[in-house]
């Protein structure tokens, strides 16, 4: 029985990933945390033909997508908030390289949290009457789509509805703000959907901002929505959603919200931001320099930070995690 | 012309769409236009509004600006609950106990559809093909359009926006008006009012078309007309939408304290 379930990024991607799976990040928001880091290191292993199921658009996304990893991707909404159109992604969808097939955010949550069921279907009160049901980016003959959002009779009422297709992806990476190293984590900031995904997703693993001691986890129980027995894989990253926000952690940084959408654009930005921002690093030490140790300080000093004070006692140093981490390799 | 207002056409805008929300009443809406809006409202007129956000934000008060989406540190510092997706839009907005949602539009016809997804060449025809360009997609919008007792559309007036029949309906209105929205058992009444750059428009209560209702001190019927992609109708009692009050630009610029919206 192992005592913890740290391991370093790379080792995590080569061994929970594969070409042309179902790949679920964080469920987060294109502002706020999503496992960043997971996706670049997707691209730094050269994963292709994944077929992503984002609740929302992030910048992982983005990347995924303008560096051709993505054929496919379901999600609610594929802008960036006030950061604009995702533009790696716009790229990909309008050369007609990637497959977008749209939802709502509620119809990615409840079909979420249909697969965490085990439910044939969901019943739609939402995205029925729209376009988001009559045409399908998955099945393009089909108009009106067929098998998107088909309607089935309410058993009860008789009365027709809409259904949506659960979904249970193949592996989820999924940003929290702190885990203990057996797979307890505690999400400052909203879920959005990430407890539907742990339950939903065949595998999950965490993408930690900081790992704390177990004690801290007994101590918040209610705030520890994703309990061990469902986690494969503990990550520590920190900055793992870099440059989203994680709240009670570090600010969005506004800079490269924009340089990296506006690289993404282009084939040859989206090729020079991977050299730059996702080949150009070893280690964390690295991943960090390439933040810039001021720019740290100064998104970490965050109007949120009062969030992550009853934490802090717990939190283990590099050196901590480092041994912890060596102990599962051994 | 605007030229010399002391306000932009985006803040008449935002102080327009906030006057239609109420205090004591629960509201969500989604990111920049619209969430300035309702700020403006509670910091302005509105105290009680019970403000949230699709992705589980309740009770903030945001701080150093416009937040730059519905979860950065700009929204999180003083939220009273932090939930979830299903909570927000589900529980709260697909019940039925919303109020009120304020969205945004890329594009509007006149049975108050709104498209955001995508632009077309023509007609998309009988089969899904690729848009000429890619826009974001529902988001939570189609959520509200479906749950949310009323809802307010914010849209930059321009005729390419203002179509008579959408490309796509990212998030219905009254989709071909009348009754239509009573085949899909939507628990929201639909849209009450698009409010744009240049004017208000309202549905009339039996055919739900959207017709001209009110224009600014800086704008007119004509120029509104002009910019509309439909043969649009005018209310007999169409007439000027009050200027913003001193307190009303002093309430929205402490909520868009960075400018964003000064500049347009």
């Amino acid at each position: 029985m192992p005592s913890n379930k740290l391991l370093p990024l790379a080792e995590a991607v080569r061994r929970y990933t594969w070409d042309g799976m179902q790949y679920a990040s964080g469920a987060a928001l294109p502002v706020g945390s999503d496992a960043i880091a997971f996706g670049r290191e997707l691209v730094r292993q050269k994963r292709r033909d994944l077929h992503a199921i984002f609740h929302c658009n992030t910048q992982q996304l983005n990347l995924l997508a303008g560096a051709g990893a993505v054929s496919k991707a379901e999600c609610g909404f594929s802008g960036l908030e006030v950061f604009g159109f995702a533009n790696g992604l716009r790229r990909a969808v309008e050369s007609g390289q990637l497959a977008l097939e749209d939802y709502s955010n509620l119809a990615m949550a409840v079909r979420l949290l249909g697969g965490a069921m085990n439910w044939p279907f969901v019943p739609a009160t939402v995205n029925i009457g729209s376009d988001i049901q009559d045409r399908s980016a998955f099945a393009p003959d089909e108009y009106p789509a067929k098998h998107k959002i088909p309607t089935v009779t309410d058993p009860f009422s008789g009365r027709e509805i809409g259904a949506f297709s659960p979904l249970k992806p193949d592996l989820a990476a999924i940003h929290v703000s702190l885990a203990d190293p057996l797979g307890n984590a505690i999400m400052l900031g909203t879920e959005w959907s990430r407890f539907e995904l742990s339950r939903a997703a065949r595998k999950v693993i965490l993408i930690a901002d900081a790992i704390v001691d177990t004690d801290c986890m007994r101590q918040f129980p209610n705030l520890v929505r994703i309990p061990d027995i469902i986690v494969e894989a503990v990550v520590y990253h920190p900055f793992a959603a870099w440059p989203q926000s994680s709240p009670g952690l570090y600010d969005v940084d506004e800079a490269h919200m924009k340089l990296m959408n506006k690289a993404l654009a282009t084939e040859q930005g989206t090729a020079d931001y991977v050299r730059d921002f996702v080949d150009s690093y070893g280690d964390i030490d690295g991943y960090l320099d390439l933040i810039g140790r001021d720019n740290i300080a100064r998104l970490s000093d965050s109007a949120t930070s009062f969030l992550l004070d009853p934490f802090r006692q717990w939190i283990k140093t590099p050196e901590e995690i480092a041994a912890l981490t060596a102990e599962v390799a051994a | 012309m605007s030229e010399n207002l002391p306000y932009s056409r985006q803040e008449m805008m935002a102080i327009a769409t906030g006057r239609e929300l109420h205090d004591g009443e629960l509201a969500i809406f989604g990111v920049g236009l619209s969430m300035l809006a309702g700020y403006f409202a509670q910091a302005c007129h509105a105290p009680n509004i019970r403000a949230m956000t699709e992705g589980g934000v309740y009770g903030a008060t945001p701080v150093g600006g416009l937040p730059w989406g519905i979860e950065c540190n700009r929204i999180s510092a003083n939220a009273t609950s932090f939930t979830n997706a299903i909570d927000a839009i589900g529980f709260l907005v697909a019940s039925g106990r919303c109020d009120v949602g304020i969205i945004g539009a890329a594009q509007v016809d006149k049975f108050g559809n709104v498209n955001t997804t995508g632009i077309w060449e023509g007609e998309i025809g009988d089969r899904y093909r690729l848009p000429k360009t890619r826009l974001t997609g529902a988001g939570g919008a189609n959520d509200i359009a479906c749950g949310a007792g009323r809802v307010v559309i914010m849209v930059t007036h321009e005729a390419k926006r203002f179509a008579d029949k959408v490309s796509y309906i990212s998030s219905p209105g009254y989709l071909e008006g009348g009754n239509a929205r009573e085949r899909y058992g939507f628990v929201g009444k639909g849209p009450s009012a698009i409010i744009t750059t240049l004017g208000i428009l309202r549905p009339d209560p039996v055919s739900k078309e959207f017709i001209l209702e009110a224009y600014y001190a800086f704008s007119s019927v004509e120029e509104i007309l002009a910019n509309t992609g439909w043969d649009l109708k005018v209310s007999p009692s169409v007439h000027v939408v009050p200027e913003p009050t001193a307190e009303e630009l002093a309430a929205l610029r402490r909520v868009d304290q960075t400018g964003a919206l000064r500049k347009a």
